[in-house]
């Protein structure tokens, strides 16, 4: 196989879904943010945003925490170290394999 | 890629969603505008010329900036669009080293100026200038906001066509060193209100159409 084909090949999938590239790209731009801010900024829904942060929760790229503002609930989001090093991973292999 | 790398720049964005970036600035650069006024226009021994003075006025102005950018993001923003903690490299190392590398230049370039005895007031539409290319940041949050800059730029020419008795008389026609003469001082403190008056307007426009676009999120955030 070709090699910059087999790069595309081996970008990780964790990352490279469309909704969770971009809740990871927002996150490591940030030290963290809440919930609310990822559905604002990522337009997707509710429930789908929910199952994509348990997924980025489950790879270990995601540190969910969940606290109050107020009285009122909140999900604060943080990408981990691994989470860091795995989106700088797929960043620069994205670059390459383009 | 080139999408990554915008998202990427989304963020930082955020800070100025509501127009508190633009409204600080402002007050900042009114502040400035009025302490240089308050100073010209009263004795030398008033309590606007003493160095406690000086830093009293800039403690109680950067309180407000502060504490006042946080009543709004915590009462309104974090509310409706959601709360973002950025990096402490974002937050404080990147703002004091431009602040410092700012100031530096500003300070060694004054300072040759002065020993070379320089036509000051050229560096009035310099100035200017420099403000108005950092405002273009803002403009990649919506389009409208060109129509500030051309208006900060518009004003980079009204002021330095000016005429000398109208700076003057801002600056108390008070010539501080032979090279800081009255008219350039004047000059300097009227682009210091204009942009001053423009980033308000440009941020209250901002924060108006911030809160006409969206409402409080549902008690349950999640």
């Amino acid at each position: 196989m070709n090699p910059q084909i087999r790069m595309i090949a081996d970008l990780d999938r964790a990352i490279h879904e469309p909704g969770r590239l971009m809740i990871v790209t927002l996150l490591s731009a940030v030290d963290r943010a809440d919930f609310l801010y990822l559905l604002h900024e990522t337009g997707i829904n509710k429930g789908t945003l929910s199952s994509h942060i348990s997924r980025l929760e489950e790879a270990g790229y995601v540190e969910v925490e969940k606290t109050y503002r107020g009285k009122v609930p909140q999900t604060l989001l943080r990408l981990t170290a691994d989470g860091r090093k795995a989106f700088e991973k797929y960043r620069r292999k994205l670059k390459e394999s383009l | 890629m080139e999408q990554v790398e915008n998202v990427l720049e989304r963020p930082k964005l955020y800070y100025n969603i509501d127009g508190v970036g633009e409204l600080g600035i402002g007050f900042m650069l009114l502040a400035y505008a009025l302490l240089g006024w308050l100073q010209l226009h009263s004795s030398p021994n008033s309590a606007w010329n003493q160095m406690y003075g000086f830093f009293l006025y800039c403690g109680v102005m950067v309180a407000i900036i502060h504490f006042g950018s946080k009543a709004i993001k915590n009462r309104i923003t974090y509310w409706r669009t959601g709360f973002v903690d950025y990096r402490p490299r974002d937050k404080y190392w990147i703002p004091l080293g431009l602040g410092l590398a700012v100031s530096t230049v500003f300070s060694v370039g004054l300072y040759v100026a002065m020993l070379r005895h320089s036509e000051m007031s050229l560096l009035v539409p310099l100035a200017g200038v420099a403000i108005a290319a950092c405002y273009v940041r803002f403009t990649k949050q919506a389009r409208w906001k060109w129509s500030t800059f051309g208006a900060m730029a518009l004003s980079v020419l009204v002021i330095a066509a000016l005429p000398t008795e109208v700076a003057e008389a801002f600056a108390n026609h008070r010539d501080l060193t032979p090279v800081l003469t009255a008219k350039v001082v004047g000059a300097y403190g009227l682009m210091f209100a204009v942009y001053g008056a423009l980033f308000m307007i440009s941020g209250g426009i901002s924060f108006w159409l911030y809160l006409r676009h969206t409402q409080p999120a549902a008690q349950e955030v999640e």
